[in-house]
């Protein structure tokens, strides 16, 4: 293991051979779960059909690339964004974008699902300031997982 | 073990007294509960203990009652009392747990207005009329409308845990219709002895559903079902439309009356 100043870009490897560390098929095909495109914060309108009255699961871009089963288990039956608090820019432009979906989707919920670098923080904070400038309270739930892909925390942050 | 852990917590604590004491020592007031409607397992399953203090209480419930049997597994956990958990309710559930602490404020109050019985007839009448308004549109009005008739429809009514709260919420309304006796009847012996049953089951009642019920609720609940209910707290609420303010500030006034500068 190598150290590097940034907690966020401290470098690890995770010796888990080539199986993947399972003993089981890993072969199988796992079914995409995602309903829409685009899902990138910055291209996404905040008022597509799939975001009206939906959960809503706006995650950091490494997260999915973490969490094994990413699909089955946080994105089925959820609208998604993507966004990156360390490298975006524009970001006051996320707050509003957030804020539309609370106000004008009307989202049922929005789940903030982050890594547990300290950067990743960024992303949760974006979103309850989102929530702040918003006039509909929307209950929102943060989720953080480490660089190994474990859930860490799993909480309801508000309203 | 499979024979106790599908019977009665009631009846397993008959037969054995120290698994009453073993749960009080983890938190699980089995003993103290009204109904006590509960299999051993299901309220094994439904106090979400860590898994090893689970292991540890269910190794020294198998030892009262087997004290022959050696513990299954060993137990890596340091004795003594297990540390309480901070509770995180979702948002709706949040927002029971507070409508909670109002209605806590009055049962503090009922035993200084049952040992008030001095004041003139009518004044101390008043109060109870009063207080009944309070438990009527506050507690089983507001609240219930949300936890009873909202969220214990998400679950089956058939489970022990449901069962065992409506039997408190049942008792708490045949209290509250034996205080309307008294009051007609001018009886103010009932009214006394209801008026302190009352407060007596309530803080019982409420500890179970902050502590037990509502987190086993949300570990249970989707994402999706903690925004429905949040949202139809949100129409309850507006219905209501100031009654929560009103019923607080009672509650405030009656603090002032009983309690040097309120609390």
């Amino acid at each position: 293991m190598t150290h590097e100043g940034c907690p966020g870009s401290k470098m690890f490897e995770f010796n888990k051979g080539d199986d993947g560390g399972q003993e089981d098929d890993a072969t199988a095909t796992v079914q995409s779960q995602l309903r829409q495109w685009p899902i990138q914060l910055h291209l996404i309108g905040p008022a597509a059909p799939y975001y009206q009255g939906a959960d809503v699961l706006l995650t950091a871009d490494c997260v999915a690339y973490a969490f094994g089963n990413f699909h089955n288990e946080y994105l089925k039956g959820k609208s998604i964004a993507i966004a990156c608090p360390k490298l975006d820019e524009g970001q006051d432009v996320y707050v509003e974008k957030i804020k539309a979906w609370f106000e004008d989707a009307k989202i049922n919920t929005l789940t903030v699902m982050i890594m547990q670098v300290p950067c990743c923080m960024g992303l949760l904070n974006i979103a309850k300031q989102g929530l702040e400038k918003s006039e509909r309270k929307v209950p929102v739930k943060s989720i953080i997982v480490d660089v190994q892909g474990e859930i860490l925390s799993e909480e309801w942050i508000s309203s | 073990m499979d024979m106790y852990l599908n019977k009665g917590v009631r009846e397993v604590i008959e037969e054995f007294p120290d698994v009453g004491e073993i749960l009080e020592n983890y938190q699980i007031g089995c003993v103290e509960c009204t109904a006590a409607e509960c299999l051993l397992k299901d309220v094994v399953e439904i106090h979400n203990q860590p898994p090893d203090q689970e292991e540890q209480m269910m190794n020294e419930i198998t030892a009262v009652i087997y004290p022959d049997r050696k513990p299954e597994t060993r137990v890596g956990k340091k004795g003594g009392r297990p540390e309480k958990k901070k509770i995180k309710y979702s948002p709706p559930m949040k927002r029971l747990v507070e409508e909670h602490n109002l209605i806590k404020r009055w049962v503090a109050l009922i035993p200084k207005v049952v040992d008030n019985m001095d004041f003139e007839p009518e004044d101390y009448k008043n109060i109870v009329r009063e207080g009944v308004n309070f438990i009527r549109k506050y507690a089983d009005g507001y609240h219930h409308a949300k936890e009873e008739e909202i969220l214990f429809a998400y679950f089956d009514e058939n489970l022990d845990i449901l069962k065992t709260m409506h039997v408190d919420h049942e008792n708490a309304r045949a209290h509250v219709k034996a205080i309307v006796a008294g009051l007609k009847s001018n009886d103010a012996q009932a009214i006394r002895e209801h008026l302190s049953a009352y407060g007596d089951l309530l803080p019982e009642h409420i500890k179970k559903e902050d502590e037990i019920l509502y987190p086993w609720m949300d570990r249970n609940l989707s994402t999706k079902q903690v925004g429905e209910l949040f949202y139809k707290f949100d129409s309850v609420e507006k219905e209501f439309g100031d009654t929560p303010q009103k019923c607080e500030e009672f509650i405030r006034k009656l603090e002032e009356k009983f309690c040097k500068g309120g609390t």
